[in-house]
């Protein structure tokens, strides 16, 4: 793609000729990183997709046999975690458009208006973004866990303290709120950066009008941020689907919580390493890209026509 | 039956894990820029696979005593047990430590198999003579050949402490089967503390209560046979195991899934809790706290169930050191495990006043003290040594399948019959080894 569109130019418009060297630093500029992008992105993504129709233990390549779709088979009819995995992945995702994104548009809005103490607020959703995700698991862990600090607030010992991660009932939720913690601040951040762009013009437009605030957000804000929907669409949807380093801070590779990044990580780490695990990617690549790519082609054609 | 028939088992499994990985990742990380600093026949490094304080202070007694009778220098890298664990196989690969911490059995054999590990039967040569046969089995590889050299082992118990049972006025030594334990914890229980401490957070605790209830219900061919696939889950032998096991849930604390090893320990230490069924390893953590509290620990072997099988099993684990095939400096990593494995390498261990029983059997156990004796009695009662189920079972089920299985179990004991079904199920969609 990048070549043709590279050459496009020269033969339609007869602009003068790149130089040699001009040609060579284009080259290096887009076949350097292609290179690199190909050769730790997608040869790797490639060997994973065949490996995942292989037994393999992961070290001596002579061992490597061939399985046909048995490490899929074995997936969705004989393990049970897969779907506990998928419904809490569907759990994080539901959850992220339904209440975090939102509440982040939300806030983004509110700040954006200069509310009273809007750069205190803008300060303290953002601060939690800054932090990782491991950090964030590390940090709601002391919080939350048996002799952690609120159940010392609450003046609990660990052998009544409340369960927050080992009651199976509730502990997506309780990942759900840490998550958010820093999901939300993420989301307002993007979508400030976009309300800025909006011209006042429009709005003050809208007013006189006589469209009501939220008309003023839905037929006019809206639309005009429509590229920075699109990547908080998109963001949203890596984000749940990705979801790992916070679930291992706190649960492992035990399955205490499953989601489908732990089934990758427990079936291929350590020496119980099988190829279930690059089954497990390849789904999970499957499952993130897929909704991306329609959803994005969907809105380039709407672009378009 | 005699020593030879102490066969020890396949194996993998896991030391207590704290949750610094982060330090972990930075000790691997660590590793591998010593090992490119530093080189030549004086120079070794070994890799140690904990980051705790005791353990450490263990290990490093063992490292100078090392480095003060051979004159070599030995570079000490640490790695948090379970990074250490699930980077093995790259770690093996790239550029390892010449000599190394890691467990017997299965967990051996299996990266023996890879050739990834130095084959030291030469060294057994020399030191055999210090080892029952039974710790010669779990060193020795599928090939026949020894790639491993025992440090110490530890026996999963009842543990519970000696002035709580003063205080019901039980006898240790009247719990001898099923119902003087029931007794004990409706003891505990009617005192308004928690019977049985169990944490299963982990996913493989839980596991140390499976295999003892197994092997006291149906012996430890049963318990073998179930875990090499010969048996099967959803027989009713296995079944029975989880009708005794539910006798024992009404006396556990409630969060068992919140709590890992480490917190069903404090619910011990803390005087919440009447009994825990764990490895004996935590008496250091014991000993932390305070001289008092490591003298009150006490350990008795889990009571009979079956008169048939008596308490003949125990599960005891054996940690050790292995020499990697891939480091720089493979001549001096042996030179150092035959140093660890002998008597003086031992002494120096436990001259760091550090809790261990020692696997080598020529150790003048006169300075063990009270607990370590103890530990030492409840493993003679023992005829059969099994590891643990995650060192005993292929580590691709052990790990992804029956520890959420059980964790599983606890959530809703009355599913037990689906969660076996499954457990079987999942056994049989493995693929051939």
């Amino acid at each position: 793609m990048s070549v043709t569109t590279a050459g496009e130019p020269r033969s339609r418009r007869r602009r003068r000729l790149s130089s040699r060297g001009d040609r060579a630093t284009l080259g290096l500029f887009v076949g350097l990183p292609t290179f690199f992008h190909v050769l730790l992105v997608w040869l790797p993504a490639l060997a994973t997709i065949l490996l995942s129709f292989t037994f393999w233990t992961g070290i001596n390549f002579s061992d490597i046999t061939w399985a046909g779709v048995d490490n899929y088979d074995n997936i969705f009819f004989s393990t049970p975690a897969f779907y506990d995995a998928l419904r809490n992945n569907a759990i994080w995702l539901g959850w992220f458009f339904l209440i975090a994104t939102p509440l982040g548009v939300l806030l983004a809005y509110q700040i954006d208006r200069e509310i009273r103490g809007h750069r205190f607020y803008q300060s303290a959703y953002y601060i939690p973004v800054v932090l990782s995700l491991a950090v964030t698991g590390i940090i709601w862990n002391f919080m939350l866990r048996p002799d952690g600090f609120v159940n010392g607030l609450l003046g609990r010992d660990i052998d009544n303290a409340v369960s927050f991660f080992g009651n199976y009932d509730i502990n997506i939720y309780v990942i759900m709120v840490m998550a958010s913690w820093r999901h939300i601040g993420y989301i307002m951040l993007l979508y400030l950066a976009g309300l800025k762009a909006v011209d006042p013009a429009l709005r003050e437009a809208a007013a006189i009008d006589g469209a009501t605030e939220w008309e003023t957000f839905r037929k006019v804000v809206l639309p005009t941020m429509r590229p920075v929907n699109i990547i908080i669409v998109v963001i949203t949807m890596i984000e749940s689907l990705r979801a790992f380093d916070m679930v291992y801070v706190i649960y492992g590779t035990s399955a205490g919580l499953p989601i489908l990044g732990i089934l990758v990580f427990q079936n291929i780490a350590g020496e119980g390493a099988s190829m279930k695990g690059a089954a497990y990617a390849v789904i999970l690549f499957v499952l993130s890209i897929g909704p991306i790519i329609a959803y994005l082609r969907q809105q380039f054609r709407q672009d378009v026509s | 039956m005699g020593d030879m028939d102490r066969s020890v088992l396949t194996s993998q499994g896991f030391r207590p894990n704290r949750r610094q990985f982060l330090i972990g990742a930075a000790g691997v990380l660590g590793a591998g820029a010593f090992m490119s600093s530093c080189g030549g026949s004086s120079s070794l490094s070994f890799g140690a696979r904990t980051v705790d304080e005791s353990p450490t202070t263990q290990l490093k007694g063992l490292i100078s005593a090392y480095e003060a009778a051979s004159g070599n220098t030995v570079v000490y890298n640490a790695t948090e047990s379970n990074a250490f664990q699930n980077n093995l196989s790259q770690y093996l690969q790239g550029t390892p430590d010449d000599c190394f911490q890691w467990m017997a059995g299965f967990r051996m054999q299996f990266f023996a198999e890879q050739g990834l590990l130095t084959d030291i039967s030469d060294v057994w040569d020399e030191i055999g003579d210090q080892y029952n046969d039974s710790y010669k089995i779990a060193s020795t590889g599928l090939d026949g050949k020894q790639y491993f050299v025992p440090q110490s082992w530890y026996p999963w118990g009842l543990h519970f402490r000696k002035s709580m049972l003063a205080d019901l006025g039980i006898d240790p030594d009247g719990i001898y089967d099923w119902d003087d334990f029931l007794g004990m914890l409706d003891g505990m229980k009617s005192k308004g503390l928690v019977g049985f401490a169990a944490g299963d957070k982990g996913g493989w605790e839980a596991m140390g209560t499976f295999d003892i209830l197994n092997a006291r219900i149906n012996g430890y061919q049963y318990h073998v046979d179930l875990m090499a696939g010969r048996e099967q889950w959803t027989d009713a032998r296995t079944r029975e195991v989880f009708t005794y096991w539910e006798q024992l849930v009404p006396y556990m604390n409630d969060n068992v899934l919140d709590l890992e090893w480490d917190g069903a320990m404090q619910l011990l230490l803390q005087r919440k809790a009447g009994a825990m069924l764990m490895g004996s390893w935590f008496g250091g953590n014991f000993l932390e706290q305070s001289q008092e509290d490591y003298d009150d620990l006490w350990i008795i072997p889990f009571p009979e169930i079956n008169p048939e099988h008596a308490r003949d099993t125990i599960d005891a684990p054996i940690d050790g050191f292995c020499v990697a095939a891939n480091g720089e400096n493979t001549d001096g990593g042996k030179d150092l495990i035959k140093f660890a494995g002998s008597k003086e390498g031992m002494q120096a261990m436990l001259d760091t006043g550090v809790p261990m029983t020692s696997a080598n059997k020529n150790q003048d156990t006169s300075s063990y003290d009270s607990f370590q004796k103890q530990q030492l009695a409840v493993m003679d009662e023992a005829k059969y040594i099994t590891q643990f189920l995650d060192r005993d079972t292929r580590p691709d089920f052990a790990g992804p399948v029956v520890g959420p299985a059980f964790q599983q179990w606890f959530r809703d004991p009355s599913s037990i019959d689906g969660i076996l079904e499954s457990l079987q199920e999942q056994w049989d969609a493995l693929p051939p080894l």
